[in-house]
């Protein structure tokens, strides 16, 4: 990282980002940085904070004070003589494009096919013709070993097919960085691994990727980098072979004791 | 059935006693019911046909139509309008969306009808203008634009669009919020969620009561007779006014209303069907379907208690 040329600028860069719900601090000072093409997990106690940074990271929660960039922008702001000025809907929906979210209930829209699933977005947001994008869908939907699912509901999949359908309808907005919000917790244990799977062809593809999660197997095999955030902070953060097998903070110890 | 050394058994089935009661009882009082329809000489069932196919009924049963077409638009556009704009965190929106909603569903819709009739009492002179300055690009003369017809229709719909505003709320807040936040997830627009992701959800909770809606202000629109229109039973009211025969042509009014209810409970039936695309692993069957599978059902049913009884007898 010696030349300041725009491929060293990291994917997400935070410093000091603080996010308070009702008075509740659940963000105190967040400092995180993704560089491209690798994979990041948050890891941590429920309520520790880390869906939240998530979701401020694409804009879906506003951050009270720090500074979070992605792509070297700020998110949600522009500074300008001085100043900044907040981004209208318009440009915040334009960022938010560009960065693909898979949630932890799926949020499959019901209405609609698979194969609507993953083209509305194309259609509608990047406005890339109907024929193109279904043909673009059906490589992603066969990219995530759904082939042939094209006309299904989302009603008539079991839970591990509809995230395999959600992570398709992110990537069919060619998105520069992936959000996962716990992307296995809500599936039966026995369809987690097909969920996995998926994620670790895609980490493996070089996209760059922020997931929340409780699968340590995961984390220690794929990620980069971990951080652990214990109530709105973080603890500890590095190489997972270092962060998960030897932890140095007593909370990090407690919080692995439980979940391995 | 195979309890007896793997031989079959015949199965009794449980007797219901009261169930038959129950059913005897029903069928004499349908009977009193026919007998009493067809045997009253009152009814004059002759005038009721008679007048049921004629001119003055049919273009009162027109009315009638296109009173609850257009009082069903403007109830179903403004109220949908007003229910978005109650959902809206600007205090500025959802205030006034709240008090049109207090104010039309707290006054009688039979008030409301005579209040546009008379509107001219009030303001003589309408004109579509810039506010406050008396410049006016059109202007016109309220009692010659609120005839009977205009006020029912503009009134009534006035007045639906306060209950289809509660209507079309339930049905935006049933949508998961993660739906939205999926569509927003996308680069979707809030106008674009609504559209596209938020409404087509939200009409499968709103369709049913709306159609009930629609049943109502069918009846409803009755009321239009009070301020001059001649609708299907303002034409039934001039015709007895003339003859004296009350109480046949009330019953070709009911006739005409019972016939387009039907014909609105099957369109009901088929858009809710529509609209249910994605809610259910197997779509709902259709009245024939039904129909048709029960007759198998019972069928099928006699098929093998005969059955039964034949393997005992072998």
């Amino acid at each position: 990282m010696s030349t300041a040329t725009a491929e060293a600028t990291p994917m997400v860069e935070a410093r000091g980002v603080c996010k308070s719900f009702a008075g509740v601090e659940v963000l105190k000072g967040v400092d995180l940085v993704v560089k491209r093409g690798e994979v990041t997990c948050l890891i941590g106690p429920s309520g520790s904070g880390k869906s939240t940074l998530l979701r401020c990271i694409n804009h879906l929660e506003k951050h009270d004070a720090g500074e979070l960039r992605v792509d070297g922008h700020l998110v949600g702001y522009e500074y300008r003589d001085g100043k900044l000025y907040e981004r209208n809907d318009k440009q915040i929906c334009a960022e938010r494009a560009k960065i693909g979210m898979v949630f932890q209930r799926f949020n499959l829209f019901q209405h609609l096919t698979v194969l609507d699933n993953v083209t509305i977005g194309q259609v509608k947001v990047r406005r890339v013709g109907g024929d193109q994008a279904a043909v673009r869908a059906k490589e992603l939907l066969a990219r995530v070993g759904l082939a042939g699912k094209e006309g299904a509901y989302p009603s008539q999949l079991s839970g591990g097919q509809q995230q395999r359908v959600a992570i398709a309808r992110a990537l069919a907005m060619e998105p520069k960085l992936m959000l996962f919000d716990e992307p296995t917790s809500a599936l039966d244990p026995e369809l987690v691994g097909e969920v996995l799977d998926v994620m670790k062809d895609l980490a493996r593809s070089g996209m760059t990727m922020v997931v929340v999660t409780h699968e340590m197997g995961f984390a220690r095999e794929v990620a980069d980098t971990v951080y652990f955030l214990d109530h709105g902070v973080i603890e500890e953060s590095g190489d997972p072979r270092e962060v998960l097998t030897a932890p140095r903070s007593e909370r990090l110890k407690g919080f692995l004791s439980k979940v391995l | 059935m195979t309890t007896n050394g793997g031989d079959a058994v015949k199965v009794v089935p449980v007797r219901h006693v009261g169930r038959w009661i129950g059913a005897v009882v029903m069928v004499v009082l349908a009977v009193m019911l026919l007998h009493t329809l067809l045997f009253t000489s009152r009814f004059t069932w002759s005038i009721v046909f008679h007048y049921f196919g004629t001119s003055e009924i049919i273009q009162g049963v027109v009315k009638t139509l296109e009173l609850t077409v257009l009082a069903m638009i403007i109830g179903i556009a403004l109220g949908v309008a007003i229910a978005i704009m109650r959902l809206s965190p600007n205090r500025l929106l959802s205030a006034p969306a709240w008090a049109y909603t207090w104010f039309f569903r707290g006054t009688p819709v039979y008030v409301q009808l005579l209040f546009w009739f008379n509107i001219a009492a009030l303001f003589p002179q309408l004109s579509i203008g810039i506010p406050f300055v008396h410049a006016a690009f059109l202007r016109f003369n309220a009692g010659n634009f609120f005839t009977p017809f205009n006020a029912a229709f503009i009134g009534l719909g006035l007045n639906e669009a306060a209950y289809m505003s509660e209507i079309a709320r339930s049905g935006l807040i049933s949508v998961d919020e993660g739906q939205i936040e999926a569509a927003s997830s996308l680069g979707m627009r809030r106008s674009q969620t609504l559209r596209l992701v938020v409404l087509p959800q939200a009409m499968r909770v709103i369709i049913p009561p709306t159609g009930n809606e629609v049943i109502s202000m069918l009846k409803t629109t009755s009321l239009a007779s009070a301020i001059s229109v001649i609708e299907t039973l303002g034409a039934a009211q001039n015709i007895y006014a003339a003859n004296y025969e009350v109480m046949p042509l009330l019953i070709t009014a009911s006739l005409w209303y019972l016939v387009v209810t039907t014909v609105l409970s099957i369109g009901q039936f088929y858009l809710e069907r529509h609209f249910a695309k994605g809610a259910h692993r197997t779509p709902p069957p259709t009245p024939i379907a039904r129909l048709k599978a029960d007759v198998r059902g019972i069928a099928g049913k006699f098929r093998t208690r005969r059955g039964v009884v034949a393997e005992v007898v072998a």
